[in-house]
């Protein structure tokens, strides 16, 4: 029975990977044999590199890749270095499932808001400064701005995942033996902790930089424009009319997969780099810099903080001109005029998210309860494929076989992808509480006589409880961020939250874009919340066996929400 | 590629014998209750919020469900139909109805991707003024596979409390940005808007060369473009942002117009100003105007594609929105301001005093393609 289960699950998150990647790597090779191309050529390939924007693109996309990746990487180790075992690492600890439940489309809507050349940053200096132009973190054509928006939204997520981290690596003891050394806090730090740290870290930097390189949706919106990254520039060209090119479109796709694991080779050894290669930092020399990581912390969460009354003032503005500070007129006919399709398109998300989290995390279940049970299984590194492979990249294949499976079925193809994108999320997130799940509580109710199922719902799922509703809560909020699966698999006939605050943030009415950052920031808010109720009515009958675990499920939130 | 070609052919046959042998009647029968996708043009809050009333009357009228995908540019539409068509989707396919024209028509008119002609066959069709331009797109016969639904005109929008007296061609819009730098721009070919500023562009620049009318070639193009080129390179030195970044298309100049980034945009509405006011994005002294030797005009259409599920769904929105009342609410400069297509007579309210510019005709599609090519290579990444 789990067997054939298991296999199923397979077949829906893990087997749709072959094709996906094997469409995709046909169609760069310029085999399509239903648009009359049947030869296998490198034409694709050399359509990339003859767009004469094309170099300038793939550094853009490595330059907000590494410096956004490794900037919430630094910060996030200063503000541990901080705040690590003071009163403010409870209060960060405490901030971050509100800052992380803020989703990326939402949180660049709002940064433009804050820093176009004529959001509020530049409508506050403009008395100073004169009339002049401010830009430059909004479609600047270095990347900056996105870079920085990417940083300041992987920074929460990489602090999340450092709590159980600090927790494994025992800084306690490590800290009174390096003290008793002679080591400074800051020393220790910097030479006890960061090299453990990093080795640790290293699954999220991976996931954060593969995100932050294929990433569409928020480059469309704060990247450069003229060239784009590289993944937007692929994106184009998928979207190009001239079907002749589709093999460039397919070969760009590849290529920002190459891009990627290339990034993530390079990450990997400068770790190796900084930990083993060249570690003489490490046990000589006086350098051990206290880092002002609380002073960060605060401006990142005062930017976060900021988003949302920017937003909701622009919602209601009906006249706002440049440079003033606040609306001249406001009204409520935006909220009025938008308000029917905007309940159609929430009806739509949570329709999606709900189904799609609530059978990933069955799945992720059956996932995990096999596992436990059988040697021969699908290695970690496979399911979370669809976290470091760039989207863009699986998609094309998945669409291009979708296409041939002759039903029009756009919800459901939708649904299934967001299935097999929020599956790995949620199989992360119950992987530590399985883990660390102790297995006499359901052999000695077993040898109590209690069947296995009993067993498992009456001992093993009250005691996971918290994890299986955080894990179902991150599902839905790996669902409703989904831009480029809803998009290329609905054939646009699926129009989410997402997909319309991503459609009207290029130019359109501000006010309108607002509404729709709101909402799109509100739906995951309510799966988060829900989660947490559910929770606090279960806890009421809380064992001395689950406090343990509580804590633990919570450090597995993607950063991709 | 033969078979589908020829299957196209049957299925258009026998889609127009379909067409005459069932009454208007019928069509409205099998359409209720239809889901209806309509792909258009999303970057307009006005022409969203008038596809909004649309579907509430195509809904309370004959049960269609009217869905307007809202898309960035129509020739990701072009794409979507052109890669159902090689999967060999010939029904059930994905888009019911498309607003286009110029070379979004004809690729998908070459590539065999519409349904029809219908157009005669629309009881609204009598109300047509059929004395515009309608049996061309860009100089491509429409052949009844699109139905006319709005005129457009390229003019420009300018504040006349900070730029009273507007360049009235584009010498002198060179002349003006080059007194205030940083001060003027258009939108990113290949947008809509962009290209047609482009072309506009270089039609006054070669006082209307003949061959702009005929099938681009590469030749032609090299000679007739090349004052073009001069004319971007000088003008990117101090336009906006020295040319290195433009705006993403007309909304956004006309964002930046109020922004006070720039003191012109752009638009295809020649009464964008009475709307964008209505609806606070523009200031009360915003006005339109098109340079003294007229303005770029074209006409844009909706057609249905040939595997489009609900065909019949799309044959009653568009009669309908070819209907005196749905083309004078389009027309009324508080909703949006489209001149229409139908005679002066069948109009009521603002939309029939809607006075046009002085029009320019299109060049041949072939130029667009061509023109957003060399575009691209020559400033696409700076």
């Amino acid at each position: 029975m789990l067997r054939l289960l298991y296999s199923f699950v397979i077949l829906i998150c893990i087997a749709p990977i072959i094709p996906g990647v094997l469409g995709v790597v046909l169609s760069a090779l310029s085999y399509i044999p239903s648009l009359g191309l049947s030869e296998v050529t490198l034409k694709g390939f050399a359509d990339v590199f003859a767009w004469s924007g094309v170099t300038r693109s793939l550094y853009l996309t490595v330059f907000t890749s590494l410096t956004s990746s490794y900037l919430a990487c630094f910060i996030t180790f200063a503000v541990l270095q901080t705040t690590w075992n003071t009163r403010a690492w409870k209060w960060v600890t405490s901030s971050l499932a509100p800052l992380l439940a803020v989703p990326h489309i939402a949180f660049a809507i709002g940064f433009a808001f804050l820093f176009s050349p004529t959001g509020i940053a530049a409508r506050i200096l403009s008395p100073i400064l004169g009339n002049s132009d401010f830009s430059y973190l909004v479609n600047d054509q270095n990347g900056i701005g996105l870079a920085l928006a990417l940083a300041l939204k992987e920074l929460p997520f990489l602090l999340l995942m450092s709590i159980p981290i600090t927790q494994q690596l025992k800084l306690e003891e490590s800290y009174k033996v390096a003290t008793s050394l002679g080591y400074s806090q800051a020393q220790f730090w910097w030479k006890c902790v960061l090299p453990q740290w990093l080795t640790k870290i290293r699954f999220s930097l991976l996931a954060i930089i593969a995100y932050s390189a294929s990433v569409v949706d928020m480059s469309l919106i704060l990247g450069p424009t003229n060239p784009p990254t590289f993944a937007v520039l692929v994106w184009q060209w998928f979207s190009e009319p001239d079907l002749t090119l589709f093999p460039r479109a397919a070969a760009g796709a590849v290529i920002l997969f190459i891009v990627c694991t290339v990034l993530i080779l390079l990450t990997k050894w400068l770790e190796h780099l900084i930990v083993r290669k060249r570690r003489t930092w490490q046990i000589s020399g006086r350098a051990g810099f206290q880092l002002r990581g609380m002073t960060l912390f605060l401006v990142v969460a005062l930017i976060n903080i900021l988003i949302l009354p920017i937003t909701l003032l622009w919602s209601v503005a009906q006249r706002w001109r440049f440079p003033d500070l606040l609306p001249s007129q406001f009204s409520h006919r935006f909220w009025q005029q938008e308000w029917d399709s905007v309940i159609a398109t929430i009806n739509t998300s949570l329709f999606i998210a709900l189904v799609s989290a609530s059978l990933a995390l069955v799945f992720a279940l059956i996932a995990h309860e096999y596992k436990k049970r059988y040697r021969l299984r699908i290695p970690n590194l496979i399911i979370a494929t669809p976290m470091l492979v760039p989207q863009l990249s699986l998609l094309f294949g998945l669409q291009v076989s979708t296409l041939y499976i002759n039903v029009s079925m756009p919800l459901f193809w939708v649904v299934w992808s967001h299935i097999f994108f929020a599956f790995p999320y949620v199989y992360l997130a119950l992987d530590g509480p399985w883990r660390s799940y102790n297995d006499g509580y359901s052999q000695t109710a077993l040898s109590l006589g209690k069947t296995p199922w009993q067993v498992w719902f009456k001992v093993k799922m009250p005691i996971l409880f918290p994890a299986i509703s955080f894990a179902w809560a991150v599902g839905a909020g790996v669902s409703l961020a989904q831009y480029l699966p809803t998009l290329m698999l609905g054939s646009g006939r699926v129009i989410t939250i997402t997909t319309e605050a991503v459609a009207l943030s290029s130019g359109s009415d501000r006010r309108v874009m607002a509404i729709y950052a709101l909402w799109q920031a509100i739906l995951p808010l309510l799966f988060f919340t829900f989660a947490f109720v559910l929770n606090r009515l279960q806890r009421k009958g809380l064992t001395p066996i689950r406090k343990r675990i509580f804590n633990e499920p919570l450090s597995k939130k993607p950063h991709h929400l | 590629m033969k078979t589908t070609a020829l299957f196209i052919t049957t299925a258009l046959i026998s889609s127009t014998a379909y067409s005459a042998s069932s009454s208007w009647q019928d069509i409205e029968t099998k359409a209720k209750g239809q889901d209806v996708y309509f792909h258009a043009w999303g970057g307009s809050q006005e022409i969203n919020a008038y596809l909004k009333w649309t579907g509430k009357e195509l809904k309370s009228r004959y049960g269609i469900n009217f869905n307007h995908v809202k898309v960035t540019d129509i020739s990701k539409t072009t794409s979507l139909l052109l890669a159902e068509k090689t999967a060999d989707k010939n029904s059930g396919g994905s888009v019911d109805m498309v607003w286009i024209n110029g070379e979004n028509f004809k690729s998908m008119k070459n590539s065999d991707l519409l349904y029809g002609p219908f157009t005669q066959s629309l009881p609204s069709w009598e109300f047509v003024d059929k004395s515009l331009p309608i049996d061309f797109d860009f100089s491509e016969p429409t052949d009844g596979l699109e139905a006319p639904w709005g005129v457009g005109q390229l003019v420009f929008i300018h504040d006349s409390t900070t730029l009273n007296n507007p360049p009235a061609s584009f010498a002198e819009l060179l002349s003006y940005s080059k007194a205030f730098p940083n001060r003027v721009s258009y939108p990113k070919p290949p947008s809509f808007h962009g290209t047609s500023f482009l072309k506009a562009l270089l039609i006054e620049l070669t006082n209307g060369d003949k061959s702009l009318s005929q099938p681009v070639n590469e030749a032609d193009f090299t000679i007739v473009t090349q004052p073009l080129w001069q004319y971007l390179d000088e003008f990117h030195k101090t336009a906006w942002r020295e040319g290195k970044q433009f705006p993403a298309g007309s909304s956004e100049t006309m964002q930046l117009l109020d922004d006070r980034q720039l003191d012109l945009a752009i638009t295809f509405n020649p009464n964008a100003v009475f709307s964008a006011q209505a609806n606070g994005t523009l200031a009360e002294t915003t006005k339109t105007y098109a340079l003294d030797a007229g303005a770029l005009s074209n006409i844009h259409f909706l057609a249905i594609p040939w595997n489009a599920t609900a065909k019949e769904g799309a044959l009653i929105a568009i009669n309908f929105l070819l209907s005196p009342e749905a083309q004078s609410r389009k027309g009324d400069l508080k909703v949006w301001g489209d001149p229409s297509v139908l005679s002066n007579q069948y109009l009521t309210g603002s939309a029939k005093n809607t006075k046009l510019f002085k029009s320019i005709d299109e060049p041949h599609p072939s130029w667009q393609t061509a023109l957003e090519a060399e575009w691209l290579k020559r400033y696409g990444n700076q």
